[in-house]
């Protein structure tokens, strides 16, 4: 095993082309994940709140969007966002963007899931002591029932989070020169060190996963709960 | 209202397709020209490890068509099953990527003349291949989306494929024994063995089963910019700026010397 090979290619890993070029490797693979990962939050819980609001026909469309997105595996959303939309309706969706959309949509869907299942996990009751006390629907949801509901729902966001950085691998298939791109283009040219490479790229990988985890551990525990 | 913003958005397609008419004004326009280049295959297209941009062949030649255009350059990194897509998606105006030319690509894509020419050739540890008859009883690595991966089921299709997404993927699973040869087109397996330390393990039997035109790809029925493509390649080679390319990556004081068979305007 000779590691020089990470070491000289250390800053095209980290930051790709950049400052000569667009942003890459560690740094646009971090810029993807904290981007997907709050618009995905933001998706989850206004999705989640939705499922648990409504009833019928307007349930179950939701339920159907939601379903598709689920549906779908990311590379494919990537790919067809990417080649498709251009063609059929001339609208030009930058590389990173199509990754950022798909992420999102695809990790808000599952969320919103989590969201609906942690605020459905209350007893019924605290809708009602809440009703009794003549709040609205709205207020009972925004007073009583989240502040109970969304330290429930942080390991389940834990778990999307972590996912969704490991899914930002899949912008190779467009061309976004994530980390595991810019590793791929170097692995190529240098030709005999993969090993060395890919152990290194997914040591990064664990480093920045683990971080989400013990970051969020903190938060979570200072409101109550510690998840994982 | 879901019905008028779906008729705007039909219109708005139209009308991007009625503007895009005409690329070449539209690149000048820009003031950027966008190719699709490879960022994996030396020499053609792979990253400089001192500039960390996109260098090689096919690059010195994107220059070229830039310069001449006085237009910005905007290379975008491709592997050789993307060429298509971003062309047809208007991702890119030319794809300089070792792209054959084709009668079954070129009724999705133009072409312009040829630059460069090469056969099907095949890289194998020492003595496991000599002669083409053997290709039958072989398990053989090709890159997804080539024409390599098309006459080698046509014409041996016996022999066992194994799709990579590229050369250098393709080669590695030779190194570990999945296949037992890989296959590309002779220059571009050149340039890779030259970046292998352990070269001496390898060999390019010296036969070839296809006989390759490369040329740079363009959107469907772009003629002007197809055109303008094509004068500039005789120019180039006019001027011996082709040549000098040439010479650049394989030229006898590269690190992959090899005799230049063809010429622009040869076919």
């Amino acid at each position: 095993m000779d590691f020089s090979v990470v070491a000289n290619n250390f800053s095209y890993f980290m930051l790709g082309a950049w400052p000569n070029g667009p942003l890459g490797g560690a740094a646009l693979t971090l810029v993807l994940s904290v981007v997907s990962a709050i618009a995905s939050g933001v998706l989850g819980l206004v999705f989640g709140v939705a499922l648990a609001m409504t009833r019928g026909a307007a349930h179950s469309v939701l339920l159907m969007g939601l379903g598709f997105f689920r549906a779908i595996p990311v590379i494919m959303l990537i790919f067809w966002t990417y080649f498709l939309l251009p063609i059929l309706f001339g609208i030009d969706v930058p590389g990173t963007g199509t990754v950022v959309v798909a992420l999102s949509l695809i990790g808000g869907s599952y969320l919103a899931h989590s969201v609906h299942a942690g605020i459905a996990s209350l007893p019924p009751g605290q809708w009602q002591a809440a009703a009794a006390l003549g709040l609205s629907r709205g207020q009972a949801l925004r007073l009583v029932i989240l502040p109970q509901a969304l330290p429930i729902m942080v390991p389940s966001f834990i778990n999307q989070w972590v996912a969704l950085i490991k899914d930002t691998s899949l912008a190779y298939v467009i061309g976004v020169g994530e980390l595991s791109f810019v590793a791929t283009q170097v692995s190529n040219r240098e030709m005999v060190y993969p090993t060395e490479i890919f152990l290194f790229v997914a040591l990064v990988y664990y480093v920045f996963c683990s971080t989400l985890e013990l970051c969020a551990n903190r938060v979570a525990k200072r409101f109550g709960t510690a998840a994982g | 209202m879901k019905k008028l913003r779906l008729a705007t958005l039909l219109a708005l397609s139209l009308l991007s397709g009625l503007a895009q008419a005409d690329r070449l004004d539209d690149i000048k326009k820009n003031g950027v020209l966008r190719v699709a280049a490879f960022d994996s295959n030396p020499p053609f297209g792979f990253i400089d490890p001192q500039t960390r941009q996109i260098a090689g062949l096919d690059v010195d030649y994107a220059k070229e068509l830039a310069d001449r255009l006085g237009v910005k350059l905007e290379l975008v990194p491709t592997n050789p099953a993307n060429r298509i897509p971003l062309l047809t998606a208007n991702k890119v105006d030319v794809v300089l990527a070792n792209f054959t030319i084709t009668e079954e690509r070129a009724k999705q894509v133009n072409f312009s003349i040829p630059y460069f020419a090469s056969g099907q050739q095949f890289i194998a540890r020492k003595g496991t291949l000599s002669s083409p008859e053997q290709l039958g009883s072989l398990r053989i690595g090709v890159d997804k989306g080539t024409t390599n991966e098309i006459v080698l089921r046509e014409k041996y299709p016996s022999a066992k494929l194994v799709a990579y997404d590229d050369t250098p993927f393709a080669f590695t699973a030779l190194r570990n024994g999945n296949v037992q040869a890989i296959t590309q087109d002779g220059p571009k397996l050149v340039g890779l063995l030259a970046n292998v330390p352990d070269r001496d393990k390898y060999e390019i039997p010296p036969f070839s089963i296809s006989d390759d035109l490369i040329g740079a790809g363009l959107p469907k029925g772009e003629q002007r910019l197809t055109e303008f493509v094509n004068d500039s390649l005789r120019e180039l080679e006019a001027s011996g700026r082709a040549q000098a390319i040439y010479d650049t990556w394989f030229g006898p004081d590269s690190r992959t010397p090899l005799t230049r068979i063809f010429r622009i305007g040869d076919r």
